[in-house]
């Protein structure tokens, strides 16, 4: 099975910033939330792994060796016409979440909160990383990445956790599901990704459009691509 | 002369009838008079290299078909059906794609396997008469450094080198194209380009960076536009007269190999070879060779006309215990810490050095390696004696290295400089010859010249080379110093190599090294000085390294950092001010600030003003609190702050114990804290006990997992005014039911407040509690209300 460990040379201060619920408070100490960030680097060990099936958007189904039906409306929804899915998993170990432990014992607690929230951007940064990898290979069949949804969001019940975690091959990298259908370690994430035809996702950077906006071909397939404003589309 | 590569040979097989699924390698044997029939179309169509059908006949990759006992057999099929259309003036390039799979520590696959996966292949491509070999679409820089170093191992024939590219710009593992350049030229590379994934148009800008960045030739075989799937079938939209009129422009950004990747057929290539036959001869001027050292997602260039850079010391165990003894148990902890630590101080490139006496520095060096490239960005330098550490860390490392070092001594040339030509690393050279140090610049650089001389006979280049210009003690030769100011003077004069060295010798034997340290790098700097080696974390050292930097004019925004860096610094004690706030008011604001540090010397100030340990904690502590409290009800302040103003009330506490040691606090009362049965998440239960504790309650806090009997044991051998129930999902939240309903049975007659991130007010009041918290300072102000405190 495919399997990937993202290298985290970056835990980003924005995010983590966004999942500590320090938005809006521009005074909040820096150096405290830089070391968040640095020792989640540290502690990290990124992991990822995934399948792809073909998916039966029709029947709503995962053609995995055993089928998987989906009933829940909002992922039948998201994966409207999706002709493959990705199922994936990824987890960046447990040092880190043993650490926040440690952190609230030894009255750190803010520390503490804040490596929370740098782990969870580090499992959201990994979770990107692994999806660059799947789009690269999906790209080359003519197929786009959809957005990841995890069992637990929308109506797509936590209950299906388990098969989702079979279908991606997680416990390959060591993961594992509790009877209540927690993820173990905690810092982990599994997710279904619709692969769709290309001609719906096309999405290219800023920088690439200039190319085209320097060109004389008003007609060539590489304007159509890069401007989405231009007329022939 | 501008070559012409085929185009797509995926594409045309299902054209021809591969059916999905079917090992397209497996034709080069089943079916090699199509694969021929191919071949000649391209041939046909004006080009002047066609690949084999190998893209993907590597033992790994025929694996997925049974095929792995094929590669020799599939790989000359190939070139076989492959010649036999090309004829006299058509030269074949046999292709080699990726394995599919992440060499470690990005994956499973060992560099060796994935180096013996390549050689097989190659050297069966090799034996059955290729003109060139063409790695291509490979997506991470070390499987390409793993395929590169198998070629050339396996075959004299050019290589070309041709990575995949995201719209970003970068590879899928992070490589830009000037890293790419640097790396691959260094490595030894023929030719280097991009191929597939995108169009001409978003590989444009990729071609111009190459260019501008290496010697070699370049090549690039875009796909015919981006793909899409229409009924089931991926078509790349792009015509072939849109293909051909992007050529003038990849030819006029360097590139003089050009071809087509997916989507492209014989017509586009046909339209490429009439474009290019109509251009003017072109030489496309590529920018002078430089020094550089890239780590696998970032390029940093040394010498006179770029920004003086750090090399950062401290993973060195020499001289340090601690560190010593972790990297000997295989703890890279703290190897990892000091890396972070150092960039994070200024350094660009990070000295790696595994010297520990008694382990295995070869297999301790690649395990450094390896953590240290998914870790930090910047280069490394792999300082070593030993050859089999040395190769063993350029092996691992997935960029060019800056080795240190060598010496002009026979042994040390004749191991090192080998290496660093297989490897593609930059050498710090140290003229050091086999009679021992020169005392003088003259004699330094005479060495220095040998030696550069000699790396040359090993195939190195000039800008491969940086030098030392060796730093001696002052305590023991007043103008030790001197000369090596000079030699640096010299070095930059006579050779153009870019010059790096420690510093800390200079002052070795005299008082207040930090400053002897400092001044000697400022004036260093200004003699030639490219790369010192030197502690990022000596303060003096800092602020002298960013004032020199900025007086040297080698880094346009050094001013800018200098300024940003040293405005906001405290500024002197102001004389006029308004008047200061008594005890009270500034231990408060000290907890509402957060200002764990602060506190402590102004709750010694109280106690010595005689306030009294319960005024100090009612006036100022509590009072605090309560104000956090409401900032957080109205959305003024948020958790982190709260909790960092409990640490601080938490401090204040500890001062006073200190202080007093006999004052006892009074307890608001007893809190039992739980995360139910089955929920493994405690961050918002730990939090409850932190606010609960640095508000007075003693906490009981029973963890998370906890079975009701747990729960109801500890409650009566507790006895607790509150129980405190956690359950973030909703798979956990019938464990709240069923422990309030245990508590009750057991006669449990104090209260009971539930949270957690699925729970409700509704949901707590069917279950059964005494009240519902969304947040930790909620649970605080509801315990005191329950307890009517």
């Amino acid at each position: 099975m495919p399997t990937y460990y993202p290298s985290l040379t970056t835990v980003s201060l924005d995010k983590t910033r966004h999942y500590a619920s320090l938005d809006h408070t521009g005074d909040f100490s820096t150096t405290l939330l830089t070391e968040a960030c640095t020792q989640a680097q540290l502690l990290s060990i990124p992991k990822g792994v995934w399948q792809l099936y073909a998916y039966d958007q029709d029947a709503h189904t995962i053609l995995a060796n055993e089928p998987v039906v989906l009933t829940a409306d909002s992922i039948i929804r998201h994966l409207v016409g999706a002709v493959e899915v990705a199922i994936m998993a990824v987890t960046i170990g447990l040092h880190l979440e043993q650490e926040v432990s440690n952190l609230f014992l030894k009255n750190q607690y803010t520390l503490g909160l804040l490596l929370d929230a740098a782990g969870t951007t580090a499992v959201e940064m990994s979770c990107d990383a692994v999806c660059s990898v799947i789009a690269q290979q999906a790209a080359q069949g003519g197929l786009a990445l959809g957005s990841r949804v995890s069992p637990g969001y929308g109506d797509w019940p936590i209950e299906i956790q388990f098969e989702v975690l079979e279908l991606a091959a997680g416990a390959s990298i060591g993961l594992s599901v509790t009877d209540t259908k927690m993820l173990v370690p905690r810092k982990s994430v599994t997710a279904i990704v619709g692969l769709y035809p290309y001609h719906h996702r096309i999405s290219l950077t800023n920088q690439q459009a200039l190319s085209s906006d320097k060109c004389d071909q008003t007609s060539c397939q590489a304007r159509k691509e890069t401007n989405k404003n231009d007329p022939g589309i | 002369m501008i070559q012409v590569f085929d185009g797509a040979m995926g594409t045309m097989l299902h054209q021809a009838g591969l059916k999905p699924g079917q090992c397209p390698e497996l034709w080069n044997i089943e079916e090699p008079a199509k694969i021929t029939a191919i071949h000649r179309q391209y041939v046909t169509a004006g080009a002047t290299i066609i690949e084999t059908n190998t893209f993907g006949a590597n033992r790994i990759k025929l694996s997925h078909y049974g095929l792995e006992s094929k590669v020799a057999a599939l790989n000359t099929a190939a070139v076989t059906t492959a010649r036999e259309a090309a004829g006299i003036q058509t030269k074949v390039a046999g292709s080699v794609g990726p394995t599919g799979k992440f060499i470690a520590p990005l994956g499973d696959l060992s560099f060796d396997s994935a180096y013996e996966v390549f050689y097989e292949q190659i050297s069966a491509l090799d034996q059955a008469g290729i003109d060139y070999i063409i790695i291509e679409t490979i997506i991470d820089i070390q499987e390409m450094r793993a395929a590169l170093l198998a070629a050339k191992a396996a075959t004299r024939k050019p290589i070309i080198c041709q990575l995949s590219f995201q719209a970003d710009g970068r590879t899928v593992t992070g490589t830009d194209p000037r890293t790419a350049a640097i790396t691959l030229e260094s490595l030894g590379a023929n030719v280097i380009g991009a191929n597939c994934s995108l169009g001409p148009a978003q590989l444009l800008p990729v071609i111009e960076t190459l260019a501008q960045n290496c010697s070699i030739p370049l090549s690039v075989q875009p796909n015919a536009g981006m793909p899409q799937l229409v009924d089931g079938q991926t078509i790349f939209p792009m015509t072939a007269a849109e293909m051909a009129n992007w050529i003038p422009r990849l030819v006029a950004a360097g590139a003089t190999y050009i071809g087509g990747c997916c989507g492209t057929t014989p017509a586009h290539i046909k339209a490429i070879r009439q474009t290019i036959d109509s251009l003017p001869q072109q030489n496309v001027p590529r920018n002078p060779a430089f020094t550089a050292l890239t780590s696998r997602i970032r390029t940093v260039s040394i010498g006179a006309q770029f920004a003086p850079v750090i090399i950062g010391e401290r993973i060195n165990p020499t001289g340090r215990k601690s560190l010593a003894a972790d990297i000997k148990a295989g703890n890279f902890n703290t190897v990892k810490k000091e890396a972070l630590a150092q960039i994070k101080a200024g350094a660009g490139i990070l000295d790696v050095n595994m010297g520990v006496p008694g382990i295995n520095q070869a297999i301790t060096m690649k395990q450094a390696i390896e953590d240290l490239s998914t870790l930090v960005d910047v280069p490394l330098a792999i300082d070593t004696t030993d050859p089999a550490t040395l190769e063993a860390g350029l092996k691992a490392y997935p960029g060019r290295a800056l080795i240190n070092s060598v010496t002009a001594e026979t042994e040390r040339l004749e191991t090192f400089l080998p290496l660093a030509k297989k490897y593609g690393a930059a050498v710090l050279c140290l003229p050091i010859a086999d009679n021992g140090v020169p005392l003088t610049a003259i004699d330094r650089v005479a060495v220095a010249k040998k030696l550069v001389a000699l790396a040359q006979e090993y195939g190195l280049r000039r800008h491969d080379l940086l030098l030392d210009a060796l730093v001696m003690t002052v305590a023991t030769d007043a103008t030790a110093a001197a000369e090596t100011l000079l030699t640096l003077k010299l070095y930059r004069e006579q050779l153009g190599c870019p010059a790096v060295m420690g510093l800390s010798n200079v002052s070795f034997g005299l008082p207040r090294r930090d400053l002897m340290n400092a001044a000697f790098c400022a004036m260093a700097v200004d003699a030639g000085l490219d790369a010192p080696i030197l502690n990022p974390f000596d303060p003096l050292m800092q602020d002298v390294w960013s004032a020199a930097v900025a007086l040297s004019g080698r880094n346009p925004q050094a001013v800018v950092e200098y300024s940003k860096k040293y405005v906001d610094m405290p500024a002197l004690p102001q004389t006029t001010s308004t008047a200061t706030p008594d005890i009270l008011s500034q231990i408060r604001q000290s907890v509402i600030n957060g200002e764990t540090t602060g506190v402590a010397p102004l709750v010694r100030q109280a106690l010595t003003e005689n306030l009294t340990p319960l005024v100090i904690t009612d006036q100022a502590l509590t009072a605090a609190m309560n104000e956090v409290g409401q900032a957080f009800g109205q959305g003024r302040c948020f958790l982190p702050q709260v909790l960092l103003s409990a640490e601080t009330m938490r401090t204040a506490f500890n001062t006073i114990k200190e202080v007093l040691p006999a004052h006892q606090v009074q307890s608001l009362g007893t809190v039992l804290l739980a995360t139910v049965k089955g929920d493994i998440h405690d961050l918002g239960k730990n939090i409850v006990a932190a606010l609960m504790e640095n508000n007075g309650f003693t906490v009981i806090d029973l963890g998370k997992d906890v079975a009701p009997e747990t729960i109801v044991a500890a409650a009566q051998k507790h006895q607790p005014q509150i129980i405190g129930l956690c359950a973030l999902m909703t798979t956990t939240l019938p464990q709240i039911d069923s422990t309030i309903a245990a508590l009750k049975i057991a006669g449990f007659a104090g209260k009971t407040i539930v949270g957690g991130a699925v729970l409700t007010d509704s949901y707590a009041r069917q279950s059964g509690a005494d009240a519902y918290a969304d947040n930790g300072v909620t649970a605080v102000n509801i315990a005191k209300q329950l307890l009517g405190s």
